[in-house]
């Protein structure tokens, strides 16, 4: 999701991140904005993304991720790998409607 | 890839503190962000920072699981539990000390025990897919024979279609003359396809093949040890010629390093090809053969045919053939057959590990014990059982570590031992034994195992500690506490025992030791003789012309200074050839034992001057001299032993023998020698004058005077000025010596070391039992000493106890001693089995360990200062 997100805004810190998350969601999703800086972390660790320092639209200093290219390989392949997913299960499920 | 990306870059931030407030200020503006959002909704800046940690989740959890996914949290942990485990190792050298020794000493016999089994058995055999290769036997009615003849080998080569190809071998010995001087060599004659069937190829130049038929002058192959030993590698050498016993050979190849040839613990320096008009006799079987096995063939179909093979043979040659079977033996079945002794000494060292471990588990025991306090407090602090074990089981780790270091150190020494352990020889002995990469894994894997071993059990037995009733001072798990500690007596009762055994073995071996090196041999050992053997006969000289040599040689000698003596024999006694040699001979006027004609009596030559230069003593008569040419009455002088037994009390002077068909007058009596052998009874032995026996071979024995060294090679250079076609060799009385009393020595070194090893342990181990109770009673000796008791009254508490294990332990190891040591009777020589000096010294020696083992934790019992232990407890 943080990935996606960074696709369609492009670069982002954290915060704008979490809020953008909660607001796609409808703010259905309520979520620890504190879980979101590990996992952040875990996917510079391997590549996804990167991060600078930069100043935000109220002229904070705030720290920026953006994508790699890499990490755009990864949306498109999780997202595909996503769609199999739902269609499958789609299909599981549409029979049982039926009955 | 992603996921070890991910590893990289949290194993590097291991260790770096400034990340930290970079991640802090991205939090400040996060909260930041968020709070002036809640302003901009119309919150108070306090309830809009509020409600931002609140979304948030806390800023220092946050902070933590940052921290936590940043680097790796466990390998952090683990690192403290090192630096820390390290700390108290060092704040106690003592137990650290104890503890990695004995740990060192059961690691390190263990990595020995396993390079050895490893050179001698495991690692692969030198050869290409060595399991399709078998050994031929031959079944007889006597038993089972490696050995074939080269017309044999011949005919099952060209015959037989299961086996791809089949090698044959024949162990020799050659003299190699390098720059004038001469050494013995191992080579192999071997068939033209040796190298071939086997699938080795050559390091340097090119193998001889069956194809390439030898040319006028036959090659050699020579190996990478001796390549190097001689040759200094030189890369050159390919080519050249060599001498070996008087005849040039040129070199062809040089072997791979690590192939040795295929007989373990001896290996070959050479390969010469069979030539075969020289092997046409089918009766001398002297040749070992292998084969390699078709791949689509099964051994019972190959079984088949060499049977039919055999019966063959047995059919065309029945009077040399017949009752032959022939089978096969795969590499890999011999090799299973040689393990059981090898299983047996991996079981005894590991059984050695054992008590090593059971020993260390008791000082953790109580060293853990005495830390009963610092982990209740631990416990009551928060620390989690699971945390406790981890800390508790790293510091056992690290003493494993240290020990299996240790133990690799001292495996490397006693591996180094190895040519003291061989037989004293002139070629060199034994396996290629060093310390690869398997032995490594292996000594890791014991020192692992026996962490689990030593260390987990008072581990499991801490981290249960009550924090309650230890904080409170009492005294924890008292009904366990109990039964463990008799557990642990009967070790330590066991382990000296063992040790009282080991003890009074070493000493009656040492015992033995001393008394034949006190055994009269018959000849004077404490002269510096030097014995140089030459073999003229090998050039082919005739008798005389060997004879004219060895008087010259002998005679030049003689006037060398710092020689006292010059002689001449043809076989050295206690040398390996000593006895080699025996005659038939019968006596007129004598009736032999059971009605025979003729007995046969070992002999040596000597000349005139043997008697005075060996130090062998004349009991009556006279030595030999130049009177006994080789044209008059031959003449014989017998040892005492020979004298009673065919004329008991009676004059032997003058009496005649019968020895190749010659009659020979007994000149003289000489006092009785050993012959082959140190622990032999005197037997009957004769001396002919090297004049009337003449040979082709000689040694002369030097009497030398001071430098021995100058004058060896004085004497080495005159022998080859005088003629340089004959090879020579040089032995010391030293050297036969050494030679004579190996096995004695071996054993004595062999046993006295597992006794040393035994009392060590048994040593730790009261130690471990005593400084445990004496922990446990701290409280009790308090009161005590409160109440009056001396130090010496708890001196003698503590040392009561240590001694009566130690006094029942070497009880039960004197009645286990009693039981056992005529098994080693045969070992033994001028001493009982149950010489009751020896039984006393090892209990009194066993019981003096035990008073100094348990003097130390006596001491610290002694200087407890009573206030202060009925305070702090």
């Amino acid at each position: 999701m943080a990935l996606r997100t960074l696709e369609i805004m492009g670069p982002q810190h954290g915060y704008g991140l979490a809020r953008r998350i909660e607001q796609t969601s409808g703010d259905r999703l309520q979520l620890n904005y504190g879980t979101l800086y590990p996992a952040l972390l875990k996917l510079e660790q391997e590549g996804y993304i990167r991060s600078r320092w930069g100043v935000s639209e109220n002229n904070r200093r705030a720290k920026f991720y953006e994508l790699t290219k890499a990490g755009q390989r990864q949306v498109k392949k999780a997202a595909a790998e996503w769609e199999e997913t739902t269609t499958i299960l789609a299909r599981f499920l549409a029979p049982a409607e039926e009955a | 890839m992603r996921k070890l990306r991910a590893l990289c870059i949290r194993l590097c931030g291991l260790g770096m503190k400034r990340v930290d407030e970079d991640f802090t200020a991205e939090l400040e503006c996060h909260i930041d962000l968020h709070t002036d959002e809640g302003i901009r909704a119309g919150l108070t800046p306090e309830e809009a920072r509020r409600q931002a940690l609140i979304a948030l989740g806390g800023a220092e959890q946050t902070r933590q699981a940052y921290r936590e996914r940043r680097t790796l949290p466990r390998l952090e942990t683990l690192w403290q539990d090192i630096r820390f485990g390290l700390r108290i190792l060092a704040k106690n050298p003592g137990y650290t000390a104890v503890a990695v020794i004995t740990l060192a000493l059961g690691i390190g016999a263990n990595t020995a025990v396993f390079t050895v089994a490893q050179a001698a058995l495991l690692r692969s055999w030198p050869a290409r897919e060595p399991e399709r290769m078998a050994r031929l036997i031959a079944t007889t009615p006597q038993g089972e024979e490696v050995n074939f003849s080269y017309p044999d080998y011949l005919d099952l080569a060209a015959q037989s279609r299961s086996l791809e190809g089949i090698l044959a071998y024949s162990r020799r010995g050659m003299i190699l003359l390098v720059g004038g001087e001469s050494k013995t060599v191992l080579d192999d004659i071997v068939s033209l396809n040796y190298f071939s069937v086997l699938g080795i190829d050559a390091q340097l130049g090119r193998f001889f093949s069956a194809q390439s038929q030898p040319a006028s002058e036959p090659g050699v192959v020579i190996s990478d040890s001796l390549w190097h030993r001689v040759f200094n590698a030189d890369p050159s050498l390919v080519g050249k010629q060599i001498w070996l016993t008087n005849r040039a050979f040129t070199v062809l190849a040089i072997a791979p390093p690590g192939f040795r040839g295929l007989q373990r613990g001896v290996p070959t320096d050479l390969w010469l090809p069979t030539e075969s008009t020289q092997h046409t006799d089918r009766k001398i079987r002297e040749f070992e053969v292998l084969g390699r096995l078709r791949q689509d063939v099964t051994a019972a179909e190959t079984q088949a045919e060499l049977d039919a093979l055999g019966r063959r043979l047995a059919l065309t040659y029945p009077a040399i053939d017949k009752a032959r079977n022939i089978g096969l033996i795969s590499e890999r079945e011999r090799l299973r057959e040689a393990m059981a002794p090898t299983l047996i000494l991996m079981t005894a060292v590991g059984l050695v590990l054992l008590i090593c471990c059971a020993n260390v588990a008791g000082l953790v025991l109580a060293r853990s014990d005495a830390r009963r306090k610092e982990i209740a407090v631990r416990l009551a602090l928060g620390a989690q059982r699971m945390r406790l074990l981890c800390q508790l089981l790293t510091e056992s780790l690290l003493l494993a570590s240290l020990g299996a270091a240790l133990g690799l150190l001292l495996a490397v020494g006693l591996l180094r031992l190895q040519p003291a352990v061989m037989p004293p020889a002139q070629v060199e002995l034994g396996l290629d034994l060093h310390l690869d990469v398997s032995v490594l894994v292996f000594t890791a894997a014991v020192a692992f195992l026996s962490v689990l071993v030593f260390g987990l059990a008072p581990a499991i037995q801490a981290s249960r500690t009550s924090q309650v009733s230890t904080l409170k001072g009492e005294g924890t798990a008292a009904a366990k506490g109990v039964r463990r500690w008799t557990l642990r007596n009967a070790l330590v009762l066991g382990e000296i025992a063992l040790s009282v055994v080991l003890l009074t073995a070493s000493g009656l071996v040492v015992r033995s030791l001393f008394f034949s090196q006190s055994l009269p041999l018959g000849f004077d050992r404490h002269r510096q003789l030097i014995y140089f053997d030459m073999v003229p006969g090998i050039a082919a000289y005739s008798s005389e012309r060997s004879a004219t040599f060895f008087a010259q040689v002998e005679e030049k000698a003689a006037a060398m200074p710092g020689v006292s003596h010059a002689a001449l024999a043809r076989r050295v006694l206690l040398s390996d050839s000593g006895g080699g040699m025996q005659q038939r001979i019968s006596i007129p006027g004598v009736e032999l034992p059971q009605g025979q004609l003729s007995v046969p009596v070992k002999f040596d030559t000597v000349d005139g001057n043997y008697f005075r230069a060996v130090g062998t003593r004349l009991i009556e008569g006279r030595e030999f001299n130049s009177a006994d040419a080789p044209s008059v009455g031959r003449v014989v002088i017998v040892s005492r032993a020979m004298a009673e037994s065919f004329w008991p009390g009676q004059e032997v002077l003058g009496r005649q023998i019968l020895a190749d068909g010659a009659a020979c007058q007994i000149v003289g009596v000489a006092e009785d020698a050993k012959v082959d052998g140190i622990h032999e009874t005197p037997e009957p032995y004769m001396y002919f004058p090297f004049a009337q026996q003449p040979s082709g071979e000689g040694t002369l024995i030097i009497d030398a005077e001071g430098n021995s060294k100058a004058l060896t090679t004085r004497i080495l250079s005159e022998i080859q000025r005088t003629d340089r076609n004959v090879p020579v060799s040089v032995r010391t009385v030293h050297y036969l010596m050494q030679q004579a009393f190996w096995a004695d020595q071996l054993a004595a070194g062999f046993v006295g070391a597992l006794g040393a090893l035994g009392i060590f342990l048994g040593a730790i181990g009261l130690y471990g039992v005593v400084a445990f109770t004496v922990n446990r009673r701290r409280r009790e000796i308090g009161i005590r000493m409160a109440l009056g008791a001396e130090r010496r009254d708890v001196l003698r508490l503590v040392l009561g106890q240590g001694l009566t294990l130690a006094a029942i332990g070497a009880g039960i190891g004197l009645a286990a001693s009693f039981a056992t040591m005529r098994l080693l009777s045969t070992m033994l020589y001028g001493v009982r089995p149950t010489d009751p000096l020896t039984f006393a010294g090892s209990s009194a020696l066993v019981i003096l360990v035990a008073l100094a083992a348990s003097w130390i934790p006596a001491r610290r019992a002694a200087s407890i200062d009573p206030m202060q232990s009925l305070r702090t407890e």
